[in-house]
């Protein structure tokens, strides 16, 4: 497509996201696009019965004001030694072949070349995941991500990197409680590059007290130019016992207004795709073929399995958390050799609605037969399909090819349209 | 016991004049209750009653007095003194031969001392005014005196000043209540004739029966008939109240006390009926309590749907200790199940829903009170409606009649000016103005109930610091010029918001209403509109616009079950509104609009 008339229909899907709140179109891009090798791995990987792979390391340098992951500041702590019970845990856990893994966190990277090599090395002599996934992410922080950091990443069996830079602002930045600069996040990102990846995702913030529609659509421009594969970026959610969520209540720190949040929402989906990064969930944006499968077998309600405090499990319908507590997670992982502390396993009509709550974030969407399917939902009548028809004749969802997503119109009320789907 | 040394009197007064306080020490001058045990109006057992500092039902005791070296045993009853609990002080001045009319002197007389002034001489009972709070810097007894005998009728030149505060003059009260209240007359060899003036339900020992004993006796073992109901007990326990159930194996000609015996089915027992003895000589039944007026209305109903029955049994046993309120089931296609309501006021029915909710751990939604229309049938017949719902069509009746009162209003001189304003904006007709003393005032109007009702009472507080005083007695009748105001919501009728109403206030009303709704009612994935309809004419009309954004930003696998976890209990909270047509309306939509009070929205 000439440049040009991509400039054309970006400015058109702007204008229709600022002037009238929600352009045609719920989606852009094409799911499985990329090379046909790339497409058929990617499609096994999604389908494979074996589950992925999550690491949870939960260290970071200072704590995020706004962020509810479990993690602790690193200064003092016990790394090595968090490191070891991570691989006794993935000993006593973790299965052969994940058709994905994802280092998150936390902060991985601020573990040194040393202990980051041995855990990748040593999760792979446990699972042989080197061979068996498509996609092996690692969560980096700007202010621990240097050029040898990212080859070691890569030569220990790497293959996409994520960089939270959250914001172009340095104030912001300081708002946030982030331990860089955005100097910092531009280097980090270069020396990804440098050392060799091929697959890079950078996180954004929008919607934040500070941040006017005028320069995140800037913003957009400017991360535009990176070129990252993919970006995620989230509206702010204040959540729970965090400092932002204290100081909201304070009236220290105001939300934005709805039309400025909904402003934000359709000009990143807009300015993103015309970048060529299509949304492909409510808040994840790929080059065609580089969305992330990992996150996408989540969404598709698949098996996994999950190492470190805090991590989740949901392997056969049965999910298990570990202890949101690094202590109490090690003593269970050496004491009791397992570190779940609760488990739920849903019902049949409980799995099902939520499989279409999960799929319906998504560009693909849900498969009303797939979901009945891995629900084991087949006690009559289908109510998500149900729900599902009425909605499209409502114009919230629409049909393609036997699956359902959320319409243009849809999209901002995902968790309303999501309520009439779950039991 | 010789029942010429038993004396049965009711303390009555405008509420706060401090009956509650008095009874206090005269619990303390006569040792019934030590110092240790003593607390601030003991007689108000109730959490209720403590919290809002009035007495909401009368409470009988019995205490002893030495005079002139004979033993005399007080029984006393404790009434409340708002107007809404005027059927406790009319039952308990059946139990007795006289009454105190306390009267707070700084206060001067108001207008439920009047009120309760007339019940007593009605039933001709011996009336000693008092003259309370007379330690106040602002007592004013001479000027009270006057007061009394203008508006009472009844010679105060000799009555006793006292405190129940200090407790100045209690020991010489005693005195003169031997002195001048008549014993009881009924003979204690006649045959047993005793009156069922109250009843609690004890989880342990079943329902414990409160009688005054007019003729005979009855000892315990003695098997009793209950005549109304027709069902017979044997006598278990006996005793009186100290204000502690004390048990004395018998109860005698003009004695109070209590009876038990193994009654477990509250229908069993009906308040105001006549206990003779089982196989006895046959007796006429006492006179009993006429059935309470209802005033008005209102419809409960239970916030969770499954909780119908455990409402059912609430109003069961609560009709127990207070007999004054009705109940019948009704359906509302909004709110569900539930019941009927009539109450003797807006206070009546406030106690009565706290305590539901209280005692029976209930949660409850209301519909705005009502009064009892009239409406006269084009066809001819005329019938009652007990709720806005009943209104037929317009071209279905001819005409609507509804309840007018007759107020008489107490208040300092100066509030005569805003009184009348208020009385002309509710629809109020003058009748006349007499002058109580210098300075106090009673104003006569006629006015529509339903006025009273609404926020008249209020304003009357406010705009008279609340020194105006009220009190009502429905007189009748009178066509008005009425009309059913309908509340719509995407055009499908909330019957539980349905009133009738003024035409010159339908509009208003309606507008009040639906701003209220707009509040509440949540956004929902369509636009919502508000409607006020006069039958099928809209007068105002809001929008509730539809929701714009609801989604999460996160969603990952560890997030999964809490976030769904959350959605869910969205979900549940969904589930538990009331739906209405396609529109989920939360009860705190009703509550915020059938709590009625003005507000701008
Ligand atoms: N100064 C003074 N205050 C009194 C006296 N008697 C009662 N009070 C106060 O007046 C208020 C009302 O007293 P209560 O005894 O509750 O009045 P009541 O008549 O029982 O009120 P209801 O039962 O609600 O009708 C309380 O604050 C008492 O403390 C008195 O003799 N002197
Ligand atoms: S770096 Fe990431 S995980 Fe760590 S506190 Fe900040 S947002 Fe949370
Ligand atoms: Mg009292």
């Amino acid at each position: 497509m000439p440049a040009s008339t991509a400039r054309g229909l970006v400015c058109a899907v702007v204008s229709a996201a600022l002037e009238h709140g929600v352009p045609e179109a719920g989606w852009t891009g094409d799911p499985g696009a990329g090379s046909a090798e790339r497409a058929r791995a990617v499609e096994a990987a999604l389908a494979s019965a074996q589950p992925s792979l999550y690491v949870h390391v939960p260290f970071c340098v200072t704590k995020c004001h706004y962020c509810d992951f479990y993690s602790l500041p690193a200064q003092g702590e016990p790394i090595s030694a968090t490191v070891d019970a991570l691989l006794v845990e993935a000993e006593q856990r973790a299965t052969p072949r994940p058709p994905t893994v994802f280092l998150g966190g936390g902060t991985p990277s601020l573990l040194s070349v040393t202990e980051l090599a041995r855990l990748l090395d040593r999760l792979d002599d446990l699972t042989g995941f080197r061979a068996s996934a498509v996609e092996v992410t690692v969560e980096c922080n700007p202010e621990s991500l240097d050029e040898e950091k990212a080859a070691c990443l890569l030569e220990h069996g790497a293959t996409r990197v994520s960089i939270g830079f959250q914001s172009l602002h340095e104030r912001t930045l300081e708002l946030f409680g982030r331990a860089h600069t955005v100097d910092d996040s531009f280097r980090a990102y270069a020396a990804a590059r440098a050392a060799g990846a091929r697959n890079v995702n950078v996180d954004f913030i929008y919607a934040h007290p500070e941040l006017t529609s005028e320069q995140w659509t800037r913003d957009l421009a400017r991360i535009a130019t990176l070129e990252p594969e993919h970006v995620s970026a989230y509206n702010l959610t204040f959540e729970e016992d965090t400092p932002f969520r204290r100081w909201l209540e304070q009236g220290r720190l105001q939300r934005s207004s709805e039309d400025v949040e909904l402003e934000q929402f359709w000009t990143t989906r807009a300015r993103l795709a015309a970048s060529g990064l299509h949304a492909y969930e409510i808040s994840n944006f790929a080059r065609s073929g580089r969305e992330c499968v990992h996150n996408e077998r989540y969404w598709r309600n698949a098996d996994y399995v999950g190492i470190g405090p805090s991590a989740v499990s949901h392997v056969a319908g049965l999910r298990r958390g570990n202890a949101r507590s690094r202590a109490k997670w090690s003593a269970d992982v050496e004491q009791r050799g397992c570190a779940a502390e609760w488990e739920e396993r849903l019902a049949p009509r409980a799995r099902l609605g939520e499989t279409w709550w999960l799929g319906l974030r998504t560009r693909r969407g849900v498969e009303p037969a797939r979901a009945r399917a891995l629900a084991g939902f087949d006690s009559g009548e289908d109510p998500c399909e149900r729900a599902a028809l009425d909605l499209a004749r409502d114009g919230f969802l629409e049909a393609r090819e036997g699956r359902y997503a959320l319409s243009a119109r849809g999209l901002p009320l995902a968790d309303a349209l999501a309520r009439r789907f779950l039991a | 016991m010789d029942r010429t040394l038993i004396r049965n009197f009711s303390i009555i007064a405008h509420i706060d004049h401090g009956k509650s306080t008095l009874a206090d020490r005269i619990l303390e001058v006569t040792g019934a209750v030590d110092k240790r045990q003593m607390r601030a109006q003991l007689l108000d057992s109730m959490d209720l009653e403590r919290e809002r500092g009035i007495t909401i039902k009368a409470s009988a005791v019995t205490v002893w007095h030495t005079y002139q070296g004979r033993k005399y045993q007080l029984n006393l009853i404790d009434t409340p003194g708002h107007v809404d609990f005027n059927y406790e002080v009319q039952k308990s001045l059946q139990a007795c031969e006289g009454a105190l009319l306390l009267v707070d002197c700084s206060q001067g007389v108001e207008a439920q001392t009047v009120a309760n002034a007339y019940l007593a001489i009605e039933c001709n009972l011996e009336i000693l005014p008092v003259l309370n709070k007379i330690d106040l810097p602002h007592a004013r007894p001479d000027e009270i005196v006057e007061e009394i005998e203008n508006a009472v009728g009844v010679d105060a030149t000799d009555a006793l000043k006292v405190s129940g505060k200090t407790g100045a003059g209690v020991a010489e009260l005693l005195d003169r209540i031997v002195e001048r209240i008549p014993a009881p007359k009924g003979s204690p060899d006649a045959p047993l004739r005793a009156l069922i003036f109250d009843a609690v339900y004890d989880e342990f020992r079943g329902i414990i029966v409160y009688l005054r004993v007019f003729e005979g006796s009855i000892s315990e073992r003695q098997v009793a008939h209950m005549l109304g109901t027709d069902r017979v007990y044997e006598a278990i326990e006996l005793g009186c109240f100290t204000p502690t159930m004390k048990r004395t194996g018998g109860l005698t000609a003009g004695e109070v006390g209590y009876f038990i015996s193994n009654i477990k089915t509250l229908g069993d027992v009906r308040i105001g009926d006549t206990i003779t003895l089982h196989k006895g000589p046959k007796v006429e039944m006492l006179p009993g309590y006429r059935p309470p007026v209802h005033m008005v209305y209102a419809d409960f109903y239970p916030t969770n749907n499954g909780d119908f029955e455990h409402l059912r049994e609430g109003l069961e046993t609560l009709s127990l200790s207070d007999s004054s309120f009705s109940y019948e089931p009704v359906t509302s296609e909004a709110l569900g199940f539930g019941f009927r309501c009539g109450f003797l006021g807006l206070l009546h029915m406030e106690i009565v829903q706290e305590r539901l909710e209280r005692e029976h751990d209930l949660d409850m939604v209301q519909t705005a009170p009502t009064v009892t229309y009239r409406v006269k049938m084009a066809a001819g017949e005329e019938k009652e409606i007990h709720s806005p719902g009943q209104l037929p069509q317009p071209d279905k009746y001819e005409e609507v009649l509804e309840p007018y009162a007759r107020i008489t209003v107490m208040v300092p001189s100066e509030y005569i000016g805003p009184m009348m304003q208020i009385c002309a904006d509710h629809r109020a007709q003058f009748v006349r103005q007499d002058h109580l003393s210098a300075t106090r005032v009673q104003l006569v109007y006629d006015i529509p109930l339903a006025e009273i009702i609404y926020d008249f009472y209020d304003k009357l507080k406010s705009s008279t610091r609340g020194y105006g005083t009220l009190n009502y007695e429905i007189t009748g009748y009178k066509q008005g010029e009425l009309v059913k105001l309908r509340i719509l919501v995407n055009g499908a009728e909330v019957d539980a918001l349905t009133t009738i109403v003024h035409k010159d206030q339908a509009e208003y009303r309606g507008r009040q209403i639906i701003k209220k709704l707009r509040k509440e009612i949540p956004r929902h994935l369509f636009e919502i509109a508000l409607q006020a309809a006069i039958d099928s004419r809209v007068i105002a009309r809001e929008t509730i616009s539809a929701l714009r954004k609801d989604v999460l930003a996160k969603c990952y696998g560890g997030d999964v079950s809490r976030k769904r976890k959350l959605l869910e209990k969205q979900k549940e909270g969904k589930r538990r509104m009331r739906q209405v047509g396609n529109v989920d309306i939360p009860q705190k939509a009703f509550l915020s609009v059938l709590g009625g009070g003005e507000e701008d929205g």
